[in-house]
């Protein structure tokens, strides 16, 4: 926890950005409120997602869940809202009363090992689902939506006036500080396992003014977070960063490898990969490049970290004429608010840089005191990356400075929310 | 292309190079039309001559060798030899343009030896007869050459493979165990004003070649560039608690540390500066890669090396972070820029001479200068900080000069005596007290080049 007298004030204009923000809390108000003369033969469930253990409600358990009601949303039998809080909140017809219910067998089916739903009711504990009907209980759901709205409005108020104290404290470490042993048992690990569950895509999408996100091209990476889950649940893997930047190293090898393995098409173009100079040099690069059409590199992204492009500079200006002889673009990626100085785009020859977000940003400043939309003006607006966007802060900041390409989970929730709003549309057609 | 045999052991009965030569005494009778090109990978410098290099060297050459009905042969000194049937020509200039262009950063495709002659490539129209006897001649010598090589294999020490994480951990419990005050090495810089010199400071340093015997007979400690980095956190904390115990006639005027950023905020750093805060100043040494992997941190431990008047520079540039990178950005005390003998090369010296304008020559030192050349290039753009073989020569000299046991010394064993801080090599000599001295210098006025005076 951070002490208050490091939290700074949040500013009138401050609150007003983050108040801005349209969160599915938001939209479920709307939507409830809308429902008001329309209650007759409707229904609403509640699943509390929250309840379960962190390690149920991650990400992708999310999705999973979501999916479920995925069908009926499709039919335009009724609307999911996927609170942040993990709770979900499905309203629909009557008539699908029975897929509905079907739907939250599944998930307690899949969550049956969670301590929540063992011992579901047991000494007054909340239930796993809780079911509205909208003409005897309007009134309990329209409190329900109002208190999420107003929670999230504050959560979303408070994460952002912390964002700017978080430089006085170092990263919480979580867990045990990785050892070269365990790096050791870990990498011998990696060499056997079966990855492909753990890859991830994310997409880097154009956002220009208000319009929605358009992806440009797609990350695809080993997700650290569930590495970690599965292989060291109680070790901090960022506690070295030689030690990490090892284990990235490791991971991005493997990619390459599932991705030289199979044929499934994932390298069908815009997608980016990471990769290492020495890797780049490598057999399996050259694999990879065999089994991908000419006309198709130029919508490839190679993805170096930037302690490796200037741990050998001679090195990577000999891969990077190689790549882009061959017709790759090159980014560079890791660099925060406080690297962005030393690295000239220009000057090094790459075709694009990935920003780390940072809520410091938005004082617009950089370490040697010139300014944030300087440099990225510098750069070039459509050759900047703001990566790890978690908010719409991050994007609105972003856009501030003249950035046009954003990647991260709140760019990930506003792509969703796209579909489901073109959804949306199609209801009102019909 | 013929598959080679990388690095197998045991007499090599067929090489690539006798393949070569087969092939070159094969087609005596059918070779007009054919074009042979030898591309003398071996002289790049080692680092660019790397497996990865030379691979994307052959990938390179490959579209072509296929679209030509040719052959392409890589021999063991990591030369390319490859011929081609009725080529364009223009197509082969293009793509030994581009091939050259790849090691543009290596002196071997910048410097020019003044005698017309291309190094990188030699041409061989085989339908000439002075031409097809010439390249019959060089895969005659090549394959002898490999022959001799794989002769001398067997004798050959044998690689060390990369240091793993598994030993690293070995190395790291070790170290714990061991005292590495006999590993810790100094040399000097100095700083020559007009014609007297001065030493600078003293650098400390942790002799690797010692570190490696003692620790890693088996592998490579500097084979994996992450983990040494993460070893290396834990020797700057040695060599800090070592360094308080060391037993000088005199302490240097000023310390230099090669520090992780890290480090500089650890206790045993507290320790050594309260420990040296009355006689020494200090002086600390990052690299560039840790200052981008932790810029944040970077920012923090020069603050406050600043703030009690300690010096912070910044190591390990060169001619490509020069010329690639805004070093003025790291706002540091003094810029260490690595010595090579191409600075002195024409257009070559005169772009990294450029790139070194904006930091100021006054906060610049010429690092690793092994030959008076380097100091002469140093002085003639205005640089006045040196450090290197030469200097420890010069300073070795100076002292020898005026050290009343000098008779029973060579100069050699003088620059090793100043080299280490502890040990058998330290009793051996007859005056401590000038070993620790930093003796002022009186300099031969800079010679300078017709160029440099124009």
């Amino acid at each position: 926890m951070i002490p208050p007298r490091d939290e700074r004030p949040v500013s009138p204009q401050q609150k007003a950005i983050a108040q801005r923000l349209v969160g599915q809390e938001t939209l479920l108000l709307e939507y409830v409120h809308k429902l008001e003369k329309h209650r007759r033969g409707r229904r609403a469930v509640q699943v509390r997602l929250s309840g379960l253990q962190p390690i149920n409600r991650r990400e992708h358990h999310i999705r999973i869940a979501v999916n479920t009601f995925e069908t009926l949303v499709k039919q335009l039998k009724g609307q999911i809202f996927s609170l942040s809080n993990a709770d979900l909140v499905f309203i629909f017809k009557e008539a699908v009363l029975d897929e509905v219910e079907a739907a939250i067998v599944k998930l307690r089916f899949l969550f049956s090992d969670d301590p929540m739903l063992l011992d579901e009711g047991a000494n007054g504990k909340p239930a796993f689902a809780d079911w509205f009907l909208l003409e005897r209980d309007y009134e309990t759901l329209l409190q329900l939506a109002q208190r999420v709205a107003t929670e999230e409005q504050q959560r979303r108020t408070n994460e952002f006036a912390k964002g700017f104290s978080k430089q006085m404290a170092r990263p919480v470490s979580r867990g045990d500080p990785l050892t070269p042993q365990m790096l050791g048992k870990l990498e011998e690990h990696l060499a056997r396992a079966d990855l492909a569950n753990m890859m991830r895509r994310q997409a880097v999408c154009a956002i220009v003014g208000g319009s929605p996100p358009q992806p440009v091209f797609h990350e695809l990476f080993i997700s650290i977070a569930d590495l970690r889950e599965t292989l060291l649940p109680n070790v901090n893997l960022a506690s070295s960063p030689w030690l990490f930047q090892q284990l990235t190293e490791t991971l991005d090898r493997r990619v390459l490898s599932l991705l030289n393995k199979h044929d499934d098409r994932t390298v069908a173009g815009d997608v980016s990969i990471n990769l290492n100079v020495q890797t780049l040099l490598s057999p399996e690069f050259l694999t990879f490049d065999d089994n991908i059409k000419a006309s198709m590199r130029g919508t490839i992204v190679l993805e170096l970290q930037k302690v490796d492009v200037f741990a050998d500079l001679g090195a990577f200006l000999f891969a990077r004429d190689f790549a882009h002889d061959r017709g790759y673009r090159i980014c560079i990626d890791g660099v925060n608010v406080e690297s962005l100085p030393f690295v000239d785009r220009e000057r090094l020859g790459l075709d694009l840089v990935k920003i780390v977000w940072d809520p410091l940003m938005v004082e617009g400043i950089l370490p040697n005191g010139s300014t944030l939309s300087s440099y990225i003006d510098r750069c070039g607006p459509s050759r900047a990356i703001l990566c790890r966007c978690d908010n719409q802060q991050a994007v609105d900041c972003g856009q501030g400075v003249g950035i046009t390409l954003f990647q991260g989970r709140h760019v990930e929730a506003m792509l969703a929310a796209e579909t489901q709003k073109s959804k949306g549309v199609l209801t009102r057609r019909r | 292309m013929n598959v080679p045999v990388p690095s197998a052991t045991g007499p090599e009965i067929v090489t690539q190079e006798s393949l070569l030569l087969g092939a070159a005494e094969r087609i005596d009778r059918i070779r007009q039309g054919r074009l042979a090109i030898h591309v003398h990978l071996s002289r790049l410098r080692p680092q660019n001559r790397q497996d990865g290099h030379i691979r994307i060297a052959l990938r390179m050459l490959e579209p072509m060798i296929n679209a030509y009905r040719g052959q392409m042969f890589l021999l063991g000194n990591s030369d390319v030899v490859f011929m081609l049937k009725d080529p364009n020509l223009t197509d082969v200039e293009n793509m030994v343009f581009k091939l050259r262009a790849l090691f543009s950063k290596d002196p071997l495709t910048f410097v020019d030896k003044g005698d017309g002659r291309d190094n990188f490539c030699t041409w061989f129209d085989l339908g000439v007869t002075s031409d097809y006897e010439a390249f019959v001649g060089m895969s005659r010598t090549v394959t002898e050459e490999a022959r001799q090589r794989s002769r001398d294999k067997a004798k050959a020490r044998v690689e060390l493979p990369p240091i793993d994480p598994t030993g690293l951990g070995e190395v790291m419990e070790a170290l714990a165990a061991i005292d590495v005050s006999g590993m810790i090495r100094r040399q000097a810089a100095i700083v020559i004003d007009g014609t007297s010199a001065e030493v600078l400071f003293q650098e400390f340093y942790i002799a690797m070649a010692e570190l490696q015997k003692a620790l890693a007979a088996d592998m490579n400690l500097l084979g994996n560039r992450w983990l040494f980095q993460h070893l290396s956190q834990t020797l700057d904390l040695r060599v800090l608690s070592a360094l308080q115990d060391m037993a000088l006639r005199k302490r240097p005027n000023m310390f230099s540390l090669n520090l992780n950023i890290a480090s500089v905020l650890s206790k045993q750093f507290d320790d050594f500066e309260k420990s040296e805060s009355t006689r020494s100043a200090l002086s600390v040494e990052f690299q560039v890669l840790d200052v981008l992997a932790d810029s944040r941190g970077y920012y923090a431990a020069r603050e406050r090396l600043r703030e009690v008047g300690h010096q912070v520079v910044l190591d390990g540039l060169n001619e490509l972070t020069l010329q690639f990178m805004d070093v003025t950005q790291f706002d540091a005390d003094l810029y260490k820029v690595t010595w090579s003998p191409e600075m002195g090369e024409g257009e070559h010296g005169d772009i990294t001479a450029a790139a070194m304008a904006p930091l100021g020559m006054e906060k610049i030192l010429l690092a690793r200068c092994d030959s008076e050349s380097a100091i002469q290039w140093g002085l003639n753009q205005g640089i006045q900080r040196f450090q290197g073989r030469y200097v420890d020569a010069m300073l070795a000299a100076y002292t020898m000069a005026g050290c009343n046991k000098s008779s029973a010394c060579t100069l050699g064993q003088c620059i090793a005596r100043h080299g280490v801080v502890a040990g058998p090599m330290r009793s051996e000599c007859g005056n401590n007290d000038m070993l620790d001295s930093s003796p002022s210098m009186r300099m031969p006025k800079p010679r300078r080049t017709p160029e440099a005076t124009a």
